[in-house]
């Protein structure tokens, strides 16, 4: 036999495992080793031992559609009201865009396919938000540790700016996509602001924002805050400290620096 | 040395455990196993929680997704950190599964059998070979359940394995249960199958349970282990004639700590048995 024909067997592997017709693989699985140019003999064997290979087809599946249905319940019924759910799965899996091997990634993987093909976006405008909002949560509780720049101090002054520990993420949405249920998966039309941030403790929190302090959290980054009041024609700036001397308490600010 | 660290029956690492076990000093368990993958680049509080236990205790360390008998290039960037990983944990040795994940660079999260055949034996040899080279501790490989051969076999399951530690010149995981649910798909005598093994290599046991649907019996790492998966433990380490550890393994349907800890001193009295035997030979 040439060389080449342990790639093509895994290449008919993949296919067996990955691709959408499950009922012509029943109906004759030599086909898929056929189509990878694979000899009469090869096609043989797949023939031979196809509970075994549907077996594989199963489990692999299995393993990589968990974390969606794990991840994304909402996504999943609303999906799952017009029977699109499956055929969502199968648009992602021929994607061939799980590239990484920490099972972690599997929901960003999924999450970066959404958002790039537009998948459903026609009729479920919502939908990368859905999605992204799920997920949230769980990006930032698990996002890598790293140590915060060196010489921030924790009570804030007006001539700071602020520093976020590297897990806090600010987002827009155009739904409010975090109050959706598995029951209620339809989210109202409306201007959406989260701080999503994890504790001391580890567990990640989502705080709804103010659109003005959303704004504000964003450009105290790299404006005094001061600056950044002024602005929003904020002009007590007590309540806005009271709230960085909270954030920073609870996680999600790592400390204050005066801004040069 | 350092492998003298690792004997009787370790625990696989898994999050529903992390707290509980950070918070005991004295768990009575002499290692543990963890997988890299599922450490390296993550963070938060279960992060924190794990390598807090990883610079406490003993740990040997487990890949899942490597594709040794793939084709895809290897991530550069991942070895560099599996590798200050390894370091850091003061594993002796790291094991890979003798199977392949991904293909045309997607991974396939399932351990997927190689073809028994020459040109299979001699690619993986020249992977295996070649990961060896980027790891800084020796490699170990393990033998997977297989549900179907994939193409026209030129060999045996046996003589494939076989070929493949030798010409590679890696340590052998043995994994059990893996053996014995084979023998149980493809109708052979676990024991006969051993006996033609290099044993010599062997650095490590896995054991595990599993279950059986229908036709074929999977291996679930869902279950207690069953007595004839003991006994076939014991039978290997009697033939061994040397102690090295076993890792009891269980990924789903995770029970409690305290259940798992039990269990564990059930396999730690069969493997202490063996021992005892083994020490009455030699004396």
């Amino acid at each position: 036999m040439p060389e080449g024909r342990t790639l093509r067997l895994q290449q008919a592997m993949a296919s067996l495992v990955l691709d959408a017709d499950e009922a012509a693989l029943e109906a004759d699985l030599g086909r898929v080793a056929r189509q990878h140019d694979l000899s009469p003999a090869d096609q043989q064997v797949f023939r031979a031992q196809t509970e075994a290979f549907l077996t594989y087809r199963e489990l692999a599946r299995m393993s990589l559609i968990e974390p969606l249905e794990t991840m994304f319940p909402v996504l999943k019924a609303l999906l799952e009201t017009t029977d699109q759910w499956e055929a969502c799965i199968q648009a992602f899996l021929d994607a061939r865009v799980i590239r990484s091997g920490h099972y972690r990634d599997i929901a960003p993987a999924f999450l970066g396919w959404l958002a790039a093909t537009g998948w459903g976006q026609g009729r479920w405008p919502f939908i990368l938000e859905l999605a992204h909002a799920e997920l949230l949560e769980v990006l930032v509780a698990r996002f890598p540790d790293t140590d915060p720049p060196k010489g921030l101090h924790d009570e804030p002054a007006v001539e700071d700016s602020l520093v976020l520990e590297a897990a806090t993420q600010i987002v827009s949405y155009n739904h409010a996509v975090h109050r959706t249920t598995e029951q209620a998966p339809i989210p109202a039309s409306s201007p959406t602001h989260l701080l999503a941030y994890r504790t001391a403790d580890g567990p990640a929190k989502l705080l709804e924002l103010t659109p003005a302090t959303a704004v504000l959290l964003v450009k105290a980054q790299s404006r005094s805050l001061r600056e950044a009041a002024t602005d929003l024609n904020l002009t007590d700036l007590e309540p806005t400290l009271n709230l960085l001397r909270e954030l920073r308490h609870d996680g999600a600010i790592a400390g204050f620096q005066t801004h040069t | 040395m350092a492998q003298d660290r690792f004997t009787g029956v370790g625990l696989g690492l898994r999050r529903p455990h992390l707290e509980e076990i950070a918070r005991m000093e004295d768990h009575g368990v002499p290692f543990w196993e963890t997988c890299p993958e599922n450490v390296v680049g993550d963070g938060g509080r279960f992060h924190r929680l794990s390598c807090q236990i990883l610079d406490r205790d003993p740990v040997l360390t487990h890949g899942l997704t490597m594709s040794v008998g793939g084709y895809d290039a290897w991530d550069e960037d991942y070895l560099r950190d599996l590798g200050t990983f390894l370091v850091r944990t003061s594993t002796p040795w790291h094991s890979e599964h003798l199977c392949f994940t991904s293909v045309d660079s997607n991974c396939l999260h399932e351990l997927l059998p190689l073809p028994f055949t020459r040109e299979a034996v001699r690619h993986t040899i020249a992977r295996a070979k070649s990961l060896q080279a980027r790891l800084p501790v020796p490699l170990l490989l393990e033998n997977i359940t297989y549900y179907a051969e994939l193409g026209a076999a030129e060999m045996d399951e046996a003589d494939f394995i076989t070929a493949v530690l030798e010409g590679a010149d890696t340590g052998w995981l043995l994994d059990i249960n893996n053996v014995y649910v084979n023998a149980l798909n493809f109708n052979f005598d676990p024991k006969e199958w051993l006996s033609r093994m290099p044993l010599d290599r062997v650095t490590q046991l896995h054991i595990a349970g599993h279950k059986t649907f229908g036709n074929l019996t999977i291996d679930t790492h869902g279950a207690e282990v069953i007595d004839p998966v003991i006994d076939l433990m014991q039978w290997t380490l009697a033939k061994l004639g040397r102690p090295v550890p076993v890792l009891l393994e269980r990924d789903n349907h995770i029970p409690d700590l305290d259940a798992l800890l039990t269990e564990r001193t059930r396999l730690q009295s069969a493997y202490d048995q063996v021992l005892t035997t083994m020490e009455v030979r030699h004396a």
